[in-house]
């Protein structure tokens, strides 16, 4: 089970016009739980109104540098960043779970590796962590960063990208593309797109010797991106992505469970919903789940262990009332968004609408 | 997030051969086959360790003892690196091992249905008991065959976490199959030993054939398009059948 932590807000940094960097403390008896891996993210939990928010950032320090930092990025209209960008003061404090995620290769001080990351806006936060940490912890790697941009402004770290090409002489390059500035070589201008990746490969990067690659950007510029490694020879166990697009609740969708619903027969029309097709039946309230119902009627619903432990058969009520016998695998906060164990849940009203495709 | 407006939806993505890094960015439907998948990774991990744990007792020397040993540890090791990937997603750890017995078997003549039976997700070839040290070197290697093909194909899953840990679950299964093979070849130096190996061979070479699926399930095609799946159960099945007929040519059982 999650645990949240508060962490103390010490240092706010307007890094672009919409981005944000925030610099945050644990408190010393919680400073072990918040140690982290390069490239792994937190988890933030913030009530909007009635309801809790959970938002992940991922950390952009190095392991090295002995401070938690996120960057946020302004989404337009979007609840969190909104609040993270303008809310947001030094002395403040935001409840986040400990570090999680895997989008990093294990560091290894004796080896000589050559690096190549891609990053897009935002993306660039989990790979700068990345890259500060290999430079200084594996002293004869080096790290080729391209790293793409609307404009010079809008760029993320930019300073601290050129700081770090000076103490570390020889050992990182950054190329920049921009998307609607022109630049002195045309080949950094405008978007990424497997021609322009083919020539980036042609002139400046050596495809061969390329140890391990980073990606953390939009769906379709990730998908463009390694398909061109493929096609360059790199495998894809040497290929990482990252992405940020969220399955998290957002603010708007509310589950529609009425609580005036009608608990009088003794059994239930049940509706389920699955790979978008959905099947109505009616079960007898005698204990059995709505999971066994559903399968009864032919439907593939997931499940595994049945036992309330393992959250396969994670279902959300939509409407109508349901009872779980046991919960070992969702938190209070799925159960209030109107998640269930679908293996664990009995029907209480006479109408229940549930759906495995939310 | 990138102010890009080139954005695209998560279905397409890994319809297009993308990857999933976090429990934060599956979709539902997503979540749930991939727990699924973990799930019959981690199960008949977990009855396979279980189930030769009988074995340690069988084994006529003490090299055979120290192997099957280690089998039944590495399996465990094995399950539980995928069940930390599964805590991820709120999986209780503690709670999933205990929520099954791994030791029960079937009697040794049923008739095991291959789609899952019982409570937990262990492919069904796990309901199968084993009798006799000859009989486990036999299910290891032809199983230990068929675990190397079905890993291969979950190494290739869309879910880099599941992917990174499947990597380096391949070589200790593979391993596991070398020692059932050495096994058989001691034991088939007798002409004897060849025999029983022969009838323990009848007995686990159709049980093993079930653990790839139902030739041309419907669910393949679903689960392809989430990156979940790549190469189809028949495909799979085609190989392993090749390969253990070496192997058994080799050893001159078949
Ligand atoms: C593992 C992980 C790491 C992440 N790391 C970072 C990071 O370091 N920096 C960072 O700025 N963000 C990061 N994100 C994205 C972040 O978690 C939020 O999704 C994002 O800030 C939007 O949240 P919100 O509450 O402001 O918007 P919401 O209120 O959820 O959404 C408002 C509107 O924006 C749209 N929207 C929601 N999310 C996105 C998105 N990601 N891109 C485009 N439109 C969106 C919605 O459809 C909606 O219309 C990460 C996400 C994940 C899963
Ligand atoms: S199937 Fe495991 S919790 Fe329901």
């Amino acid at each position: 089970m999650s645990r949240f932590t508060p962490l103390e807000v010490t240092d706010v940094r307007r890094e672009t016009r919409d981005a944000v960097v925030l610099t945050l403390k644990p408190d010393p008896a919680d400073a072990e739980a918040f140690a982290f891996t390069q490239g792994q993210y937190l988890t933030f939990r913030r009530m909007f109104g009635a309801e809790e928010l959970r938002r992940s950032y991922s950390i952009c320090s190095g392991v090295d540098d002995g401070c938690l930092k996120v960057g946020i990025k302004r989404v337009e209209g979007g609840a969190f960043s909104t609040w993270a960008n303008e809310e947001v003061k030094v002395g403040d404090h935001i409840d986040a779970m400990p570090p999680m995620g895997r989008f990093f290769t294990p560091i290894d001080p004796a080896t000589a590796k050559t690096y190549l990351g891609f990053a897009a806006g935002s993306g660039i936060t989990p790979v700068i962590s990345i890259i500060k940490t290999i430079l200084a912890r594996e002293p004869q790697s080096t790290f080729t960063l391209v790293y793409a941009n609307r404009q010079m402004h809008s760029i993320m770290f930019r300073e601290e990208l050129e700081d770090l090409k000076n103490i570390y002489l020889g050992r990182l390059s950054v190329i920049h593309i921009l998307k609607s500035e022109g630049q002195e070589i045309d080949l950094f201008t405008g978007r990424i797109d497997d021609h322009k990746l083919d020539a980036l490969f042609d002139l400046w990067i050596d495809a061969e010797s390329v140890d391990a690659a980073f990606i953390c950007g939009p769906e379709a510029l990730m998908l463009t991106i390694a398909d061109n490694l493929r096609k360059h020879g790199i495998a894809d166990e040497q290929i990482k992505f990252e992405l940020f697009a969220s399955s998290q609740p957002g603010r708007a969708v509310k589950p529609a469970v009425s609580r005036e619903t009608s608990v009088t027969g003794n059994s239930c029309a049940v509706s389920v919903t699955l790979d978008g097709a959905t099947r109505s039946f009616t079960m007898p309230k005698d204990g059995n789940s709505i999971l066994d119902a559903a399968v009864a009627n032919d439907m593939d619903a997931p499940y595994s262990c049945k036992a309330g432990v393992c959250s396969t058969c994670r279902a959300r009520v939509l409407e109508g009332e349901v009872e779980m016998a046991v919960n070992h695998a969702l938190e209070d906060y799925e159960v209030r968004a109107g998640y269930v164990l679908s293996c664990q849940c009995v029907p209480v009203s006479d109408k229940v609408v549930l759906s495995y495709d939310e | 997030m990138m102010n890009d407006a080139d954005t695209m939806s998560i279905e397409d993505y890994l319809a297009g051969g993308g990857k999933l890094s976090s429990p934060d960015n599956v979709p539902p439907r997503y979540r749930a086959e991939l727990l699924r998948l973990m799930s019959s990774f981690v199960d008949s991990e977990l009855a396979g360790s279980a189930g030769f744990a009988d074995a340690i007792n069988w084994a006529p020397g003490i090299s055979q003892r120290i192997a099957a040993s280690r089998i039944v540890l590495e399996k465990a090791a094995s399950a539980e690196k995928v069940l930390d990937l599964m805590e991820d997603f709120g999986t209780d750890k503690a709670l999933y091992n205990r929520a099954h017995d791994w030791a029960t078997r079937q009697p040794r003549d049923a008739k095991v249905d291959p789609r899952r039976q019982g409570g937990d997700m262990r492919l069904s070839v796990f309901h199968a008991p084993l009798i006799s040290w000859t009989d486990a070197c036999v299910m290891n290697l032809l199983m230990g065959l068929a675990t190397g093909i079905q890993l291969r194909e979950l190494a290739q899953v869309s879910y880099i976490p599941l992917a990174d840990v499947i990597r380096d679950i391949i070589p200790v299964e593979a391993r596991h199959k070398e020692l059932g093979r050495v096994g058989l070849v001691e034991i088939c130096a007798t002409e004897e030993g060849r025999s029983e190996a022969a009838a323990s061979v009848d007995y686990w070479f159709p049980r093993v054939a079930d653990s790839f699926g139902a030739v041309g399930s419907g669910r393949f095609e679903r689960l392809a398009r989430m990156g979940l799946r790549h190469r189809s159960n028949k495909d799979q099945l085609e190989e392993w059948t090749q390969a253990a007929q070496a192997q058994l040519a080799a050893l001159k059982i078949r």
